[in-house]
């Protein structure tokens, strides 16, 4: 039987997330509640929550950070414009010149950091200033537009929104369909998961705290689709979030290569000795950023309708405090997908609910600091208790 | 024998080699506009930031590899609040004060976090990179604020008039610099030969002689050439007294004090420090309020030299810190470096982004090659040090 206490423990960042949710409503006075404002949180925040995903895989091993994803963001959009637009080549063919561009970056990197012993921080500093410059030079410090019909096909990709098919005016019943599968996919799983756990005689949470948990995120899920349904559905980049997500929560929670980088996290010098290749695994980490940067970059390209020289502009640092807030060790070895989600999320929150508000963007820049400090200073105090039990 | 230890020479000063090749390769490139007298005072008026702060920095880096990403927004946020300041009419010395005092404080914020909290350095000092970029915006509320404080800036290197007056009246050349040169490199014969004649008192090994008189009279005759190139300019420009008093402080320091040689052991081993008795938490703290200090004294150099304030100063400015420690051979693992070494660096800097500018290179390809450089610095360090082993 659980306490209380310890349910709030393990939850502060949920309700911490709840609270923010109700201030920023009461103090834009419900405008945060809005559909079109639901749809802006996934919208603008989808970069977020795709990086942080590859920068939580990089934390996990060591803490360790990339803080060239944001330059990288900028300089494979810059490519990807040019020949888009330039060069007059197809969009399909143009998005796979900019992933293997991204993963060539990631197995550079990935290299120097894995075999050649460079501390990662300096590594990616050192990305971070030749693809800022290399990405402007490509655009020649213009913006590329890709804003006419041309793209669209691009553009729709991720812009674009779930169809309805039923064909109420006003209400998308498709997203609708979609989140309710999406609860009774929740509580099937969830409820075998506890079915395997007990049949094979692990622990497993009372019945009542898994039903609690699949109704509330249900509601959640409930919720937000009833909202996005009112403004134009689901958006296309919801989906690819939801992809990574559930793909990346599959490969932490369920794999092998999974656990190498918890294990790795948590004493290299052993998982080494027991015989895994930790410098693969750090390879690995680096090259993954990168190919979740180059998504993050069809996204950014996608919703600026431009490539421009600032696009990119601090995501590392999104990506970063997502992982931080969501919960994922500043020393490795601990975080979990939907821990980062709900992190990425409170983050977005407190973004959007700062722009309604209309609170100068300087103050944002101050607060979203402060919040990434207390966010580290808060785990590590949290985890001090812990030890010291 | 003879040949080895020409090879391990060679090893020892890469960097002063590298130095002057660069050199030698920018004469050529621009027809010896690099090395005109102009030039060479600008090189020194204009990095006078990066050799204030690569100073600070190393002890950061010396401690293990730490860093401090917030740099560039604490000089913005000192500059802001000096130039606010000095637009009151009131003494400029109180603004000066007020800066460093700033600068310091917010070192000890920094250094409170860090060394005491535990939190990780990086992330820190990137929620401070920041808050305080914002802080300064709301300061100068987004504007620029221009400096016409003669004084002030005469007194820190900025406006037409910022040298010290050849009170010796020389015609065509300032004699002061000269006598001052002058001196300086007797000063230095004289301390050299004292040194040796102590440590071999003393019965420890000396170096064998003719290689440090090959170094005695290379960096004698440097300093005589420098000082002839800023007498037949303007004489000596007041930044680099600053610059040269930050030097000899934090090489005495370093070299010379007990706090110098903690800031070492711990870099070297952190727990054999802590296990015989060095306080490693105050030991950071001293580094990151020192960083503090000196990101303080850089934001009034800053100011003084563009004659104003805005809220874009210092974009960047830790990458030429953090880039001219490991060019001058500071290790990214802490331990290693030295004063003399950073400022070697950070001469490679100032001349590779002055050659560059001179050449008229397009502004991103210089971050290009700068992020290049930085890599290189680094892949050198890292493999030199595997071959050691």
């Amino acid at each position: 039987m659980k306490s209380v206490g310890k349910i709030f423990k393990e939850h502060t960042m949920q309700i911490v997330l709840v609270l923010v949710v109700i201030f920023f409503s009461i103090t834009t006075s419900g405008s945060i509640l809005t559909p079109a404002n639901f749809n802006a949180l996934i919208a603008q925040n989808a970069y977020v929550y795709v990086l942080a995903t590859g920068m939580m895989m990089c934390m996990l091993i060591k803490g360790n950070i990339d803080l060239s994803v944001g330059a990288v963001v900028c300089f494979v959009d810059a490519i990807g414009a040019q020949l888009m637009v330039n060069k007059g080549v197809p969009i399909l063919v143009a998005m796979l010149a900019m992933l293997g561009v991204g993963l060539l970056i990631g197995a550079f990197l990935g290299y120097l950091i894995a075999y050649v012993n460079v501390p990662p921080w300096i590594a990616t500093l050192a990305g971070f200033l030749a693809f800022r410059g290399w990405g402007t030079a490509v655009l020649n410090g213009n913006t590329i537009g890709i804003g006419n019909a041309d793209y669209a096909g691009f553009t729709n990709l991720f812009n674009g929104f779930v169809p309805d098919i039923f064909g109420v005016p006003g209400f998308n019943v498709t997203s609708l369909v979609i989140g309710i599968i999406a609860c009774i996919l929740l509580f099937v799983t969830q409820l075998r998961d506890r079915a395997t756990k007990i049949s094979k005689g692990y622990e497993a949470d009372s019945l009542t705290s898994v039903l609690v948990r699949c109704v509330i995120i249900s509601a959640v899920i409930i919720l937000f689709t009833i909202k996005l349904a009112q403004n134009k559905g689901i958006p296309f980049v919801l989906i690819w979030v939801a992809v990574i997500a559930l793909i990346y929560n599959f490969i932490t929670s369920k794999t092998t290569l999974g656990r190498y980088f918890y294990v790795t996290g948590g004493n290299m010098e052993a998982t080494r000795l027991s015989g895994i290749d930790t410098r693969k695994v750090l390879f690995f980490a680096y090259l993954n950023m990168q190919f979740l940067t180059v998504i993050a970059a069809w996204i950014t390209m996608a919703r600026l309708t431009a490539a421009n020289p600032t696009a990119g502009l601090n995501f590392e640092l999104d990506a970063i405090s997502g992982c931080i807030v969501g919960g994922v060790s500043a020393y490795g070895g601990s975080g979990r997908v939907f821990g980062m989600i709900v992190g990425a999320t409170l983050i977005g929150v407190i973004n959007l609910g700062m722009s309604i508000m209309g609170i100068d963007a300087n103050w944002q820049k101050i607060v979203k600091g402060l919040v990434l400090l207390a966010a580290v200073v808060f785990e590590i105090l949290n985890n001090k208790d812990k030890t010291k039990v | 024998m003879e040949k080895s230890n020409i090879s391990a020479a060679l090893r020892k000063y890469t960097m002063p080699i590298a130095l002057v090749l660069v050199l030698i390769f920018f004469s050529w490139r621009t027809n010896g506009a690099i090395i005109l007298p102009q030039n060479i005072n600008n090189l020194l008026s204009q990095n006078a930031y990066v050799f204030v702060l690569a100073v600070g920095m190393l002890l950061c880096i010396l401690t293990g590899g730490n860093i401090d990403l917030a740099v560039g927004s604490v000089v913005c946020f000192s500059g802001a609040i000096g130039a606010t300041i000095l637009d009151k009419d009131i003494n400029f010395w109180v603004a000066v004060l007020v800066m460093l005092i700033i600068g310091t404080l917010v070192g000890v914020w920094q250094g409170f976090w860090i060394a005491y909290v535990n939190v990780p350095p990086f992330i820190a000092t990137l929620a401070g990179m920041y808050a305080f970029r914002g802080l300064s915006n709301v300061v100068l509320q987004g504007l620029a604020v221009s400096i016409d404080n003669k004084a002030f800036l005469n007194l820190f290197g900025g406006g037409a008039d910022c040298y010290v007056p050849d009170i010796l009246h020389g015609t065509n050349i300032n004699m002061l610099c000269m006598a001052v040169g002058v001196i300086g490199v007797v000063i230095y014969v004289i301390t050299f030969l004292f040194s040796r004649a102590n440590i071999k008192k003393r019965g420890y090994e000396t170096k064998p002689l003719a290689g440090e008189l090959i170094k005695l009279v290379v960096i004698s005759v440097v300093a005589l050439w420098v000082t002839y190139k800023l007498a037949s300019y303007k004489g000596i420009p007041t930044s680099l007294i600053w610059i040269l008093l930050v030097v000899f402080i934090f090489g005495y320091i370093t070299s010379k004090t007990r706090i110098g040689r903690y800031l070492y052991a711990v870099g070297g081993n952190k727990k054999a420090a802590q296990l015989s008795g060095v306080n490693v938490k105050n030991v950071y703290f001293f580094a990151y309020v020192c960083m503090g200090l000196m990101s303080g004294l850089a934001g009034i150099l800053t100011i003084a030299r563009a004659t104003q304030s805005q809220p874009t100063f210092g974009t960047g400015y830790e990458m030429d810190a953090i880039g001219a420690c490991f060019i001058g051979g500071a290790s990214a693992y802490g331990g290693i470096g030295t004063v003399p070494g950073a400022i070697v660096g950070a001469l490679l800097m100032g001349v590779i982004n002055q050659g560059m500018s001179i050449m008229g290179m397009n502004a991103n390809w210089q971050k290009v090659v700068k992020g290049a450089v930085l890599l290189i610095a680094i892949i050198f360090d890292v493999v030199s040090k595997k071959e050691k082993k």
